[in-house]
């Protein structure tokens, strides 16, 4: 389990030379998967609180009522399981004591967490798919990225509409997730009036989908569907299924990973994919992002990093609003009263009573794109309500 | 229909070969030195880094890139038979635990030194060979291919050589070879080395199709194992026979029932064939 | 001559109670820091050693089962249903996951103790994977790879042991329930007939021993003692799945038995009470972590094969000998 410090060394000079309002350290986890398959997710979650946490500190630090905090993260792996999440989220509740963590990446570690983070009024941020993580008795789950529930419906009705699919197939790893998005896209793409005639279920590691991709294939389907997968697994059905000569639509209706899936497949069998984008490069903000999450890392940019920096920097202002750091209560409080918040991908607001029975969920504006030489080129924008 | 069973029979017979390659590293390893490599699958993922070094960073062709894989990986097992398995020549179960150890060891090496994200391998072959409606993917057909050359090569080496030869009186009987004049001292590292390099070189040539990272080693680690314990650990007969049948069993219940079938299916099969004929379908009575 | 006489003699018996009080202080460490992750810590190290303390009973059959995991996924399993369906109390489930567990093993034992040696590490490995597929594909059982979550904490007569400190004590008594068997059944006539059956198989079918039987019963205990443990841990983490049982939780019981010492009677304590707190102490170099895993594991198979248990004897002896 690692532990990243992150203070910058201008701020302290800063703090030195004003030294007139008190000084402390607001710790923060980071209870992300850092090995293994949900890796590059959890790397960008973390890097996410740290880039968050760089600014307020470079900025002097957060004023929160009369004190001044250094923001200091504390990251923890989980390696995507469950009983290792409880652990670390005990360890970061009991003995590192902080009262925000940024996580968990899967569905099965937020659940396992929450009888300890909600009894102890710590405020979570996770990205696990499952529709149990929110809840009217979960008040200080948040989940700061838009899910498969939350995009799907729009954007399918788009895509049946305009590239005339009728029916599709689609592959889901055999884990919470996978099962929570088939049920959603299944229903959604009935409501669109298209069937998924053919869903195939495998083991996470599996990485041969000739099988399951000539039977789907032989199936005749217009389109194929890559929600729910990994980025790389998505890579590999991808140039599998044009190995194999499929030529019909290929569609990612969630999950950012364009960049990954490109690296994998290649140009050629990613052209004219269509895909699910958060992150429209037009925004100065989003694009900026970008460039400083490669410089400082020197890795290509997770697709869910920018919802978590923004979802962090959102909780820094319920801080300032709240006027506490200790009062997570009245922090949850005014977390969930911040609206048409200025978020580097756009104007962010929450919703999900109705779905969840909370309004914990994330509501941000998205993009249909189409890959075009291994690059995302935007064909629609979105809205909860359709696409354009 | 018939269209079905005919791609899941040439799909199997390209998964059965790929199979076999991991398999048959680990089977000789067995017969050879008495040990079950948990650590087999690190070198599958080693051997695919290799060439991705090879290909990418350096620019070398993929034929020498295979190459220079092999004699690292050769080299790589001398080096792991001295410093871990060597002590336990003699205890088979120690040798295994310790082969878990080792496995750690690699698995986690890898991703200090290349993180967990996996890597893009350009594709060393783009396009199909179609046959009215079958279709074979030209980058598998690839692979196949230069497997089945390798495969070749090993195999004339076991029947051909002194040191393939020796190999082999040691696979039937340890203490009869060594009467024989068989020396250890080589011919352990060298079946070691030889087994790890036919996981490195499987990785190698599955790179450009499956992709490369730290964590690919578990499924060929599986899949090896499910073909040694069908076609009996030591046999490399019946590890061809096992390879062949898994990829057809694997490719027909994929296509025609379910992946998840597919997985109950071989472990259910495994104890099966465990309990009846703990040798293996062609192995030799002695558990 | 009397000089070495008394060494002998209270020598063991002096060691035996310095250990003792090494123990117990060790037992409350949690106690004096306070610290409420260290009571996690020391609770996950009693659920560890119980669960490698059934490990080891089937070791001392001289049998080494990878399907350790699947044991302890059954008992948790069936003590959560029971619980959860049945309303049925937990300090009733965790014995039923035992019985369950133990009833399981009997079964399939008889068959599967007929390999040996690596073939039956081979057969469970593969059992552990079948265990978790099966599991998987039954979720209105298992809750399917979204596993079952908000499981009842233990409780006692009606008293729930909400917080970490209440737990602790009832977790060492289970410990010391479960080390107590395993004291039982090594110097009793079991462990002899045990001893025998690892020693040389063919020697004690032999001389009358029932080797096949005495297989089972070993396979049978250890599992059972792997049901308790796994049920255990359900209701105290709150959490399950059939991933949570997989291959690598029966590799890392593996790892805590071989590290403790395969053969010793407080080898799966020993082995529990150092790799369990051990990530504490390598914050710094979490990359390392399971690279010097790998490497202990190594390194204790090559020159301590009787494990930490068995380090003082090593060293004495080494001593004696200069």
């Amino acid at each position: 389990m690692k532990r990243t410090t992150i203070l910058a060394a201008a701020s302290a000079l800063a703090m030195v030379a004003t030294g007139a309002v008190a000084q402390e350290t607001l710790k923060i986890g980071a209870l992300v998967t850092m090995s293994g398959a949900g890796a590059s997710w959890g790397n960008g979650m973390k890097r996410a609180a740290e880039l968050a946490a760089e600014d307020v500190n470079e900025a002097g630090g957060l004023e929160v009522g009369d004190t001044t905090y250094q923001v200091e993260i504390i990251a923890y792996d989980d390696s995507y399981k469950a009983n290792e999440a409880v652990t670390a989220a005990n360890r970061l509740v009991f003995e590192d004591e902080v009262k925000y963590i940024i996580g968990t990446v899967g569905s099965a570690p937020i659940l396992a967490i929450q009888p300890i983070t909600e009894e102890n009024g710590v405020i979570t941020m996770t990205l696990g798919f499952t529709a149990q993580a929110l809840g009217a008795d979960k008040q200080y789950t948040f989940r700061p990225n838009p899910t498969t529930a939350e995009v799907a419906q729009p954007q399918i009705d788009w895509i049946v509409r305009t590239q005339g699919v009728e029916t599709v197939g689609a592959l889901f790893p055999k884990d919470e997730t996978g099962e929570a998005i088939a049920e959603d896209l299944s229903g959604a793409y009935e409501q669109a009036g298209a069937t998924l005639v053919a869903t195939e279920f495998f083991e996470r590691d599996r990485v041969d989908f000739i099988p399951l991709l000539t039977r789907i294939i032989a199936q005749g389907v217009d389109a194929i569907e890559l929600d729910g997968n990994s980025p790389v697994t998505a890579g590999q059905i991808v140039q599998q299924a044009r190995d194999l000569g499929f030529e019909g639509v290929i569609i990612r209706t969630g999950g950012p990973a364009t960049q990954e899936i490109v690296n994998v497949a290649g140009e050629a069998a990613t052209e004219g994919m269509f895909v699910h984008s958060a992150f429209d490069p037009g925004v100065a903000s989003a694009k900026a992002y970008e460039e400083r999450y490669v410089e400082t890392y020197d890795e290509p940019m997770n697709g869910f990093s920018p919802f978590f920096y923004d979802g962090t920097k959102m909780l820094f202002q319920a801080m300032q609003d709240a006027g506490t750091v200790e009062d997570t209560e009245a922090v949850a409080t005014a977390y969930e009263n911040i609206s048409d918040y200025e978020g580097i991908l756009g104007t962010m607001n929450w919703t999900g009573s109705e779905r969840y029975g909370i309004a914990h969920q994330l509501d941000s504006p998205f993009y249909i794109a189409r890959v075009t030489g291994g690059e995302e080129e935007i064909v629609a924008r979105c809205t909860s309500t359709g696409c354009e | 229909m018939s269209f079905l069973i005919a791609q899941s029979l040439i799909n199997g017979v390209i998964l059965g070969t790929l199979y076999l390659l991991m398999a048959i590293g680990f089977t000789l390893a067995f017969g050879v030195m008495r040990i079950v490599n948990f650590a087999h699958g690190e070198f599958y993922m080693i051997g695919a880094f290799c060439a991705l070094i090879g290909v990418t960073w350096l620019g070398l062709p993929y034929p020498v890139t295979l190459a220079l894989t092999i004699v690292f990986a050769i080299l790589m097992g001398a080096v792991v038979e001295r410093l871990v398995f060597r002590p336990f020549r003699n205890d088979e179960l120690s040798g295994m635990i310790a082969s878990l150890g080792l496995a750690m060891i690699l698995q986690h090496g890898a991703l200090i030194l290349f993180g967990p994200d996996p890597q893009a391998f350009p594709a060393m072959a783009t396009g199909v060979f179609k046959w009215g409606a079958l279709i074979v993917p030209k980058s598998r057909a690839l692979a196949l291919g230069i497997g089945i050359v390798i495969l070749l090569i090993f195999y004339l080496f076991l029947m051909h050589t002194r040191h393939g030869r020796a190999l082999r009186a040691l696979v039937q009987d340890q203490e009869v070879a060594a009467v024989f004049g068989v020396r250890l001292e080589i011919m352990y590292p060298l079946g070691l080395g030889l087994g790890i390099a036919l996981a490195a070189v499987a990785g190698g040539l599955m790179a450009p199709l499956f992709g490369v990272s730290p964590f690919i080693g578990a499924t060929p680690l599986l899949k090896a194992f499910i073909v040694v314990i069908l076609g009996g650990l030591g046999s490399i007969p019946g590890a061809a026979l096992a390879a062949i049948l898994l990829g057809l069993i694997e490719s027909f219940t994929s296509s025609f029932v379910s992946a998840s079938a597919a997985d109950i299916v071989t472990f259910a099969l495994v104890i099966g064939v465990l309990l009846v004929r703990p040798a293996g379908l062609l192995g030799r009575a002695e558990a | 001559m009397s000089s070495a006489l008394t060494r002998t003699t209270s020598g063991p018996r002096a060691m035996a109670l310095l250990w003792a009080v090494a123990l117990v202080a060790v037992a409350l460490i949690p106690w004096i820091t306070g610290s409420t992750f260290h009571f996690h810590i020391a609770i996950m190290v009693c659920i560890s050693a119980m669960a490698t303390g059934g490990l080891a009973v089937t070791a001392w059959v001289g049998q080494l089962s990878l399907a350790h995991a699947a044991f302890a996924g059954i008992g948790a399993y069936t003590s959560v249903l029971l619980v959860t369906r049945l309303d049925l109390p937990v300090l009733l489930g965790l014995p039923a996951g035992a019985l369950v567990a133990g009833g399981v093993a009997f079964v399939i034992g008889a068959p599967l103790l007929r390999l040996r040696g690596v073939y039956f590490v081979l057969i469970t490995f593969a059992l552990n994977e079948l265990f978790r597929l099966v599991m998987l594909e039954i979720p209105e059982y298992s809750g399917g790879s979204s596993g079952i979550a908000g499981i009842p904490k233990i409780s006692l007569f009606g008293a729930t042991l909400s917080s970490y400190e209440a737990v602790y004590p009832f977790a060492l008594v289970c410990l010391a329930l479960v080390m107590g068997l395993l004291v039982l059944i090594r110097k009793g006539q079991l462990g002899r007939r045990f001893g025998a059956v690892e020693e040389n198989l063919a020697l004690a079918e032999a001389s009358g021993i029932p080797t096949a039987r005495t297989q089972n019963l070993a396979f049978t205990i250890g599992s059972a003692i792997a049901g308790f443990a796994g049920a255990f841990l359900a209701h105290y983490v709150g959490f399950i799945s059939p991933e949570t049982f997989g291959f690598q939780l029966s590799v890392s019981y593996v790892i805590m038995l071989v590290t403790g010492g395969r053969l010793a009677l407080w080898g799966p304590l020993v082995g529990a009470l150092f790799l369990t707190p051990l990530p504490e102490f390598l914050r710094g170099a979490v990359e390392y972590q399971h690279i010097i895993y790998g490497v202990i594991l190594i390194a204790v198979l090559r020159f301590l094969p009787q494990g930490l248990a068995g380090l003082p004897a090593q060293l004495s002896r080494k001593e004696g000998r200069a």
